[in-house]
């Protein structure tokens, strides 16, 4: 026969201890914390005042290698600005034979003019920088193009 | 082209010059001292370059200019040769940018070369930077502004105005 009945027992029964047991907590208990109010304030005045001075001193240093920078640009640009005018009064002097070169098989071509027909009238020796595609006009239409867009291909 | 035979162009001949053939890092590494010691030519070719709006008048000061920027490099690499290429090997693989302050100690070597054979001491960090007056004997360029016969008097102030007709309406301004 199967049953599910336990034995009764045999021990004696538990009992509350002498004295009755503990009041319950039932108040409300706070977390104990360690950020207050004034340490907070504390820590962030604190933070802001030497990060503030750290920025102060590490943006003078950007600032000052940035001029030291532009300073260096602007001792060498005389240079090599002179360079480059020169390259480029050649290569006018180069464009001007290589038209006359160009078109010396025309006895009614002038150079500089369309059949004498010049562009400026009344200032002959004033210097007007020419457009760039006039400038490359004796050049391979790769290059002018390459040179055009080459910004665009650099970094 | 719209140059005429009338328009003067120097021949190739004179704007052939011994030019300075250096790479940017190098050029970097000597420009405070480069720009130091052509200062005056510096200065002088590009008052000219501001002033005529030409490139064949300032010929000769870029030549000026090219002539003794090509002299302080061949004094550097007669005394700081050494020196000189540590500091621009610096320059040259420490930063993209070429920038200077990775580059302390070896320009601190290279200063002191400069300062003990050239006699000249590194210029500030800003020094190109700052706005200098230029002491020169150069003429100034006469603009010559057209001059219209029947263009009418300019206005002066030192003309008494007319009494106002209609009281004060002139309580805010100067009379």
């Amino acid at each position: 026969m199967y049953t599910t009945t336990t034995p009764p027992k045999t021990n004696p029964q538990d009992m509350p201890p002498k004295g009755g047991y503990e009041p319950l907590t039932w108040k409300r208990q706070k977390l104990k914390t360690f950020f207050t109010v004034k340490k907070t304030l504390g820590l962030y005045v604190i933070s802001t005042i030497a990060g503030s001075i750290g920025y102060f001193y590490a943006m003078r240093d950007v600032k000052r290698e940035e001029i030291e920078m532009r300073s260096a640009r602007q001792a060498m640009l005389p240079m090599l600005i002179a360079e480059r005018d020169r390259a480029f009064l050649k290569q006018l002097n180069i464009n001007r034979e290589e038209e006359r070169e160009l078109m010396k098989n025309d006895p009614e071509w002038e150079v500089g003019t369309y059949y004498r027909e010049p562009v400026y009238i009344t200032v002959d020796n004033q210097f007007h920088e020419p457009r760039y595609q006039e400038f490359m006009g004796h050049a391979e239409y790769f290059d002018v193009t390459y040179r055009m867009l080459r910004r665009h291909f650099m970094s | 082209m719209v140059l005429t035979d009338k328009f003067d162009l120097p021949t190739i001949e004179e704007l052939t010059v011994p030019e300075i053939n250096l790479t940017f890092p190098t050029l970097q590494a000597a420009a405070h001292h480069l720009g130091k010691y052509c200062e005056w030519k510096n200065h002088e070719f590009m008052l000219c370059k501001v002033e005529e709006e030409d490139p064949r008048k300032c010929v000769k000061e870029g030549k000026d200019v090219t002539a003794c920027s090509l002299e302080f490099f061949q004094k550097i690499k007669k005394h700081c040769r050494k020196e000189f290429d540590q500091y621009a090997n610096c320059i040259d693989k420490s930063s993209g940018s070429s920038s200077f302050a990775p580059c302390r100690k070896t320009q601190s070597v290279f200063d002191k070369c400069v300062l003990d054979n050239l006699g000249q001491e590194r210029p500030g960090y800003g020094y190109f930077c700052e706005a200098k007056v230029h002491e020169t004997s150069r003429p100034k360029p006469k603009y010559n502004a057209p001059e219209f016969p029947n263009a009418a008097v300019p206005m002066t102030t030192d003309e008494p105005l007319l009494p106002p007709r209609y009281g004060s309406r002139r309580v805010l301004s100067a009379n």
